[in-house]
């Protein structure tokens, strides 16, 4: 595992957290044991780490449930967005991929935990799309952008 | 007790449960509203019929005046979402996930690029000593996948 320099953001859905980390693992991956699935509510847990010692927590104080006895999930106790998984004995937080301002950056590259995967994930990539909501619905997709609450994927010298 | 035809799930710790006699159509959220408010790469939701909290109750946040999203207090496990039109489950907290298969992906404008290749990605395989050794010296403080009586459970654990 290979670390390297980057500026990264990221935070929950109602930026009452948020955190910045100078640099990152090159570890993104996806874990499907049952413990990440019920953690995130979700098919598996998308998850890239970085070193403890770069890391800031530049809004606000995540709240921690200590799933095991060497592990503890963070997560924002204002709108629940599930923001890290973390080793407390080692050396790196894994953040939670979708609650990076840019997830787009960080591809995984492997499954761990298949024990737990669900017997339908190979079909997951193919299941019929029905669409963008505002496809026949643009009244309400029109209304959940004028009132979107969520913070902006960038940070924020005040919020709200 | 529910019926044992309910389906049943809840948040990680146990603190929240709930207990739903019909679901409806499952599906995957690209949106970046959902991918943010589960922290994952998409939001996984079965719309439920006659859905109720059978331990606890979770906490919600008004995502836009339209929504709002439900989770656990304690823990932080995504539950729901709700709009006039309904609730709907998140699929990762039941207790059997693989009974709410989604059906239809939804949002694709904000669909992440590599989602498409996510059911290729190969298998890590994990065999250092620190890693067994960290496995095997985990306790789980996660509720169980069926309902529970007395949750924490008394006595050792």
């Amino acid at each position: 595992m290979d670390r390297y320099a980057m500026e990264v953001s990221g935070g929950c859905q109602c930026g009452a957290v948020r955190y910045h980390a100078t640099e990152m693992f090159d570890n993104s991956h996806i874990c499907h044991c049952r413990m990440c699935q019920k953690a995130m509510g979700n098919i598996f847990a998308a998850l890239v780490a970085a070193p403890r010692e770069s890391i800031t927590w530049t809004r606000g104080t995540p709240a921690r449930f200590r799933s095991s006895e060497h592990v503890d999930r963070g997560f924002c106790d204002k709108c629940g967005t599930p923001l890290f998984y973390d080793n407390t004995e080692g050396p790196r937080v894994n953040f939670t991929i979708g609650s990076l301002d840019h997830p787009e950056l960080f591809p995984p590259h492997a499954n761990t935990g298949q024990e737990g995967q669900v017997p339908w994930f190979e079909t997951l990539t193919i299941i019929e799309s029905g669409g963008a909501t505002e496809t026949g619905q643009e009244a309400w997709a029109s209304a959940i952008k004028q009132t979107n609450h969520q913070h902006p994927d960038h940070d924020t010298s005040n919020w709200p | 007790m529910p019926p044992v035809s309910a389906h049943a799930g809840g948040c990680q710790c146990g603190a929240v449960r709930f207990s739903v006699t019909r679901l409806g159509r499952g599906s995957i959220c690209h949106c970046r509203m959902c991918q943010k408010a589960f922290g994952g790469f998409f939001g996984p939701l079965v719309t439920a019929h006659n859905a109720v909290w059978s331990r606890g109750e979770p906490k919600w946040f008004q995502s836009s005046n339209a929504a709002r999203r439900a989770f656990c207090g304690d823990c932080g496990t995504p539950l729901a979402y709700e709009t006039r039109f309904g609730l709907e489950l998140a699929i990762g907290a039941f207790d059997h996930p693989e009974h709410a298969a989604p059906e239809i992906q939804v949002n694709p404008h904000d669909k992440l690029p590599f989602f498409d290749g996510l059911t290729a990605l190969p298998m890590r395989e994990e065999t250092s000593d620190e890693w067994r050794d960290f496995l095997a010296g985990i306790h789980s403080n996660q509720h169980p996948d069926h309902d529970t009586a007395d949750w924490p459970p008394r006595g050792d654990k």
